[in-house]
């Protein structure tokens, strides 16, 4: 049988991966952050400052897109008869896991999709970034191959699968219904935001098509490396193009290493940032925003990720462990980055991640 | 353009019991080659082993013997 196997192989993913990158553009355009149409991280950050979880004023703000995101692959999850509740694997870990993923993301100022279209933006200070998850995903895909495994999940009442959409819907009854309760910020990147309703629907109509494709930017790469199969990374490349495409149509494009909107240009940093977020992403079996899928599809094991990401969160603001932007003071370019206390972090991440790793592997051969 | 061939798809529940398979397999000198687990199979993104569909009943027993737990075993044009 003959057919037109690049549209089967790649559409669906590729179309997921415009999808993305068109949202982002409108989320911008329509308020968001300049090169942070989405950011898993960022946004999880955002949404616990906005429930008090940490006091950083800028970035504080209950983002809808990520609610949008969990009920939308929910909803996809549910068309397609494939939510299934799940959990059981290594919960206790994935925490620990998710929440220096979290780190190593805020130290670089970004998840992986913001770091993606943070280079359709032409952000060049975001390559070191991108070298450092590459050099993550290589250490963790070691450690598969010695038989890595944080064990497998079972079937759990449907409720169980249910509470992470739950506790978005909760979320969004808060931001409508009792704003009072909240904290937004007034200045900075929490301040600048789409109207609410738009994110939302952005954020569901990303997370279906991510849902329906499997988009996961630490997934392509451990596949591209290990099975020379590149269809989940071509998602991921989509976004980068349509970014990029949009961004020079509409005069956005700057492509340059300095100046870059809530970027910082110490690359060391965010090389071993993106290292931890890459490596980490791996041993939980998908990026942040493959996190938030897998919720929305009833993984416990994912939720339980997800909240480690936020309480990884709210250490990096309150410890003072997250990146500080370049910026410009008294017509001085100030180099931002991380402090001494950053940096400990991301080294104490490193020594947690292989802690888990080794405890994780194999007492012998084939048993797993 | 790559045919589309009639496969002996084995899903996992972990990516390790792919990677035991595989090396199961190879030691055996059984064909077959790791995959990224089919979209019809599964909404996850794991990895699955690929064979020859008249390895079906090998495959089920010497993954069985060898401890290497299966989600279960497809025959699909892929």
């Amino acid at each position: 049988m003959r057919e037109n196997n690049w549209v089967r192989d790649y559409g669906p993913i590729v179309l997921a991966g415009l999808i993305t990158g068109v949202a982002a553009l409108v989320l911008t355009a329509l308020g968001n952050p300049r090169n942070m149409g989405f950011c898993i991280a960022c946004f999880e950050r955002d949404i616990a400052g906005a429930l008090g979880l940490h006091s950083a004023a800028k970035v504080q703000y209950l983002r809808p897109e990520i609610a949008g995101i969990v009920l939308g692959a929910m909803l996809a999850a549910l068309g397609a008869k494939e939510f299934r509740a799940k959990a059981g694997s290594s919960p206790a870990s994935r925490f620990l896991i998710g929440l220096f993923v979290m780190i190593g993301a805020l130290v670089f100022l970004g998840c992986p999709l913001r770091m993606v279209i943070r280079l359709g933006g032409g952000d060049l200070t975001a390559v070191a970034g991108l070298l450092g998850f590459l050099a993550g995903i290589l250490v963790g895909i070691v450690f598969l191959k010695k038989g890595f495994s944080l064990g497998r999940a079972y079937s759990v009442p449907a409720a169980e699968g249910a509470v992470l959409p739950g506790v978005m819907i909760l979320l969004l009854v808060l931001l409508l219904a009792a704003p009072d309760l909240l904290h937004f910020s007034e200045e900075g990147p929490g301040s600048q935001r789409a109207f609410w309703l738009v994110s939302l629907l952005a954020g569901g109509l990303v997370g279906a098509a991510a849902q329906r494709s499997r988009l996961c930017m630490a997934g392509g790469l451990r596949d591209a490396f290990l099975l020379r199969d590149f269809r989940l990374l071509s998602g991921f490349l989509a976004i980068w193009a349509a970014v990029t495409v949009g961004n020079l149509i509409l005069g956005n494009y700057n492509l340059s290493a300095a100046s870059q909107p809530v970027a910082h240009s110490q690359y060391l940093w965010s090389f071993l940032g993106m290292a931890l977020a890459g490596w980490g992403s791996i041993l939980l079996g998908g990026c942040p925003l493959r996190q938030l899928i897998l919720a929305g599809e009833g993984s416990g094991d994912s939720a339980v990720a997800v909240l480690g990401m936020a309480a990884g969160a709210a250490v990096a603001h309150n410890f003072g462990l997250a990146g500080n932007p370049d910026s410009v003071v008294d017509g001085v370019y100030k180099v931002g980055g991380i402090g001494a206390a950053g940096m400990a972090a991301v080294i104490l991440g490193f020594v947690v991640l292989l802690a888990v790793t080794l405890t994780h592997l194999p007492k012998k051969e084939g048993t797993r | 353009m790559r045919q589309r061939q009639l496969r002996l798809v084995v899903a996992f529940h972990t990516t390790s019991a792919a990677m035991a398979a595989e090396a199961l397999c190879r030691g055996l000198g059984l064909a077959g080659k790791l995959i990224s687990v089919p979209r019809q199979v599964t909404s996850d993104c794991g990895m699955a082993w690929s064979a020859p569909p008249e390895l079906r009943e090998t495959l089920e027993v010497r993954l069985a013997e060898s401890g290497v737990e299966t989600a279960g075993f497809y025959e699909l044009l892929i």
